[in-house]
């Protein structure tokens, strides 16, 4: 996208993140072309979009759309996509005779749609199964963020019943998922910051805003650096989408969303731990976003051991 | 020339002088010996051309943008040529002689350090002045046509190998902060200089102890205008936490590889080598992103305490990890290879020390860009 296009779609998105959700907000982004976007410049349409709702906390089914058309379908199918179990970021679908036993999780959209992508390790490696809604159990989950509307998926369903198998680059449809899921913990976390700095200008303690003791300003200057570090490592990583460059900026992303939500709960205190103010919804969500597509710990971990053992580090990006 | 080209090149040419181009010795060396390696590489890097790229044509350079610069210190430290702390110091000191000393200075000085001829230190922390530099009370007087300097400088690296320094004086009165300061480019053979190393812990003895006893200096030797040093201290600092950091980045990347081709099997945390990982490569993307800024003409200036922070933190993260895979070798090791891992994980305890403490880089953050306003 040009720098004026791109400048146009940037805020047509924000507007459309800061005013809907949800249903409200799958209408605004097709509208605006977002489905288009993703097409013709996919990083601009995640980065801007995702970060966008990162810090906005609303929802949308563009996470299902990203991953659906990852895996081939038609960018204007109503699918969702069947996302793996929390923590994980291997395939929800396991082949078990002639049938497929599915257990994951899926979006808000999930609900919205009759159809859903279901991917699973075939002896002919990964396919992707077009399942009707109907064949699966969902269970809606309140949990530690209930504005999500995540839901759990379980069932299985006789392989021969679904639409004929697609082959699926599963790897690389989490890959991207995960950058998207970086870009909206960095929104989070951007929200976040600026709840914290607005308060720490206005909060008065001994006669003077809380934002001129140097513990406090230390604690937001830290959050900028998490924030800052983990955009730019995302940014790298589209340079070279690979799932290794994919699942290190996701779990920093998720790093530093929880550091910064450390410092800015401790900034905003009181007034923070309250649903009376806006902060509580950020935490939330940079938590469980830090948890899907493969939870931040996890991967990290998956690095290290992998590092260890081969006693090579993964590819540096070239100047 | 391009980047692209510029890397093949260069690579080529370091393949092809191997042999000439290696260091002498084993280790981390003393510190004379990594000296003349510098030199060494320095000199056979500037008369192939290579040092000269990136560097404009009136101080002897062949033009072309800071990231050929930036690959060069880059390969030299991945292929464990340079020292990358002691190689980067130009990066600092020749821009400041660029944008400040009169043009025929600038001519005839900057080739000579770029070429490892001479060795330039810079003279700004004092006893008294460390994190408040606008405090610093070193004494530059005019008399007739001369400055005479008294006063002392205090971890000025390198500056027992110098032939010249980029001073930083106070030409106001003291109350006058950072409005009565002024940078001067002095020959640090002139009568009344006295430099005495400092032992660190680490134990390579870079930084100095400077002593000015009526040091003449003559007026042309003034960089910018008198009383307006601290610009020339401001505008130079990003410079310090862009390149350099570039430089810095591989070679702790470089250091990281051996470690985990060399850590005995179960010594290191999966998780711990993850997250150090993570933390460097995010560094490596962010000090790359400031590198496509200064190519694209961007001015470099608060912004950059954010790649100074994130450098001194995968420093010593990284370093943390060698303290604990190679416990044997940093506690007890005596041969070579050891002490310098020794040295330089003792050496990554300053990095959030020199250069603008952690703590005055948060300042920066908070006031700068995070408009927190000034802290009380």
């Amino acid at each position: 996208m040009e720098a004026t296009e791109r400048a146009l779609f940037e805020s047509g998105v924000r507007h459309a993140t800061e005013a809907t959700d949800g249903a409200a907000l799958d209408s605004a982004l097709d509208d605006l072309g977002w489905r288009d976007a993703l097409a013709v410049d996919r990083r601009t349409a995640v980065s801007v979009l995702f970060e966008s709702q990162g810090a906005t906390t609303t929802v949308s089914a563009a996470l299902d759309w990203l991953l659906a058309t990852a895996l081939g379908a038609d960018a204007d199918a109503a699918v969702a996509v069947v996302l793996p179990s929390l923590r994980r970021c291997d395939h929800p679908g396991r082949l078990d005779g002639d049938w497929c036993v599915v257990e994951g999780l899926g979006t808000a959209a999930l609900d919205r749609c009759s159809t859903a992508l279901v991917v699973a390790q075939t002896p002919d490696g990964a396919a992707t199964f077009a399942v009707d809604l109907g064949l699966l159990t969902r269970r809606p989950v309140q949990g530690l963020d209930p504005a999500l509307g995540l839901c759990e998926v379980m069932g299985e369903f006789e392989t021969a019943w679904a639409a004929q198998p697609k082959a699926a680059d599963w790897p690389a449809a989490v890959a991207l998922g995960q950058l998207a899921l970086g870009h909206e913990l960095v929104g989070a976390g951007r929200t976040m910051l600026e709840l914290a700095r607005t308060h720490a200008l206005e909060r008065m303690q001994f006669g003077r805003p809380i934002g001129s003791f140097q513990a406090v300003r230390h604690r937001l200057a830290e959050s900028l650096v998490a924030l800052e570090a983990a955009a730019a490592l995302l940014d790298a990583a589209w340079e070279d989408p690979s799932p290794v460059a994919a699942a290190m900026a996701k779990a920093f992303a998720g790093r530093s969303a929880r550091t910064v939500a450390r410092h800015c709960q401790q900034v905003l205190a009181g007034i923070g731990f309250t649903t009376e103010h806006p902060l509580h919804r950020s935490v939330r969500r940079a938590i469980v976003l830090d948890q899907l597509l493969g939870a931040g710990g996890v991967l990290t971990r998956t690095l290290g051991a992998g590092i260890l053992s081969s006693a090579t580090l993964p590819a540096a990006f070239p100047l | 020339m391009e980047l692209d080209e510029f890397k093949l090149a260069v690579d080529v040419w370091l393949d092809a002088h191997t042999e000439e181009l290696a260091c002498t010795f084993e280790g981390i060396g003393t510190l004379d010996e990594q000296m003349a390696q510098l030199r060494k590489v320095m000199r056979l890097t500037y008369d192939a051309g290579f040092m000269r790229m990136g560097w404009p044509e009136r101080v002897g350079g062949l033009g072309g943008s800071n990231l050929l610069r930036a690959y060069l210190g880059e390969v030299l430290t991945a292929r464990d040529l340079v020292e990358p702390g002691i190689y980067s110091m130009p990066e600092v000191l020749a821009p400041t002689m660029i944008d400040y000393a009169p043009e025929a200075l600038a001519a005839e000085m900057v080739p000579r350090l770029l070429r490892g001829e001479e060795i330039w230190c810079q003279g700004f922390s004092e006893p008294g002045t460390g994190s408040n530099l606008a405090s610093l009370a070193c004494r530059a007087t005019r008399d007739g046509d001369a400055w005479r300097i008294n006063g002392q400088k205090v971890w000025t690296s390198l500056a027992q190998y110098a032939q010249r320094c980029v001073l930083l004086t106070r030409t106001g009165t003291t109350e006058s902060a950072h409005r009565g300061i002024t940078a001067l480019f002095i020959d640090m053979d002139s009568k009344g200089i006295t430099v005495r190393p400092i032992e660190t812990m680490h134990g390579a003895h870079e930084f100095c102890e400077v002593f000015f006893d009526d040091v003449e200096v003559p007026l042309d030797r003034v960089l910018g205008d008198v009383d307006h040093g601290w610009s020339i201290a401001m505008d130079l600092l990003p410079y310090e936490r862009s390149t350099a950091l570039w430089h810095r980045a591989s070679y702790l990347q470089r250091r990281l590889e051996q470690l985990v081709a060399v850590a005995p099997a179960g010594s290191l945390d999966p998780v711990a080598v993850g997250e150090a990982t993570e933390l460097l490569w995010s560094f490596r993307a962010r000090s790359r992103a400031t590198q496509r800024r200064l190519a694209a003409g961007e001015t470099l200036g608060a912004e950059t305490s954010i790649d100074k922070v994130l450098v001194a933190a995968a420093e010593q993260v990284v370093f943390d990890l060698v303290a604990e895979g190679l416990a044997t070798d940093v506690v007890l090791g005596d041969d070579p290879v050891s002490q310098r891992w020794r040295a330089e994980f003792l050496y990554s305890r300053a990095a959030t020390i020199y250069g603008g403490s952690a703590e005055i880089q948060r300042n920066i953050i908070a006031r700068r860009l995070l408009g927190l306003g000034a802290d009380r």
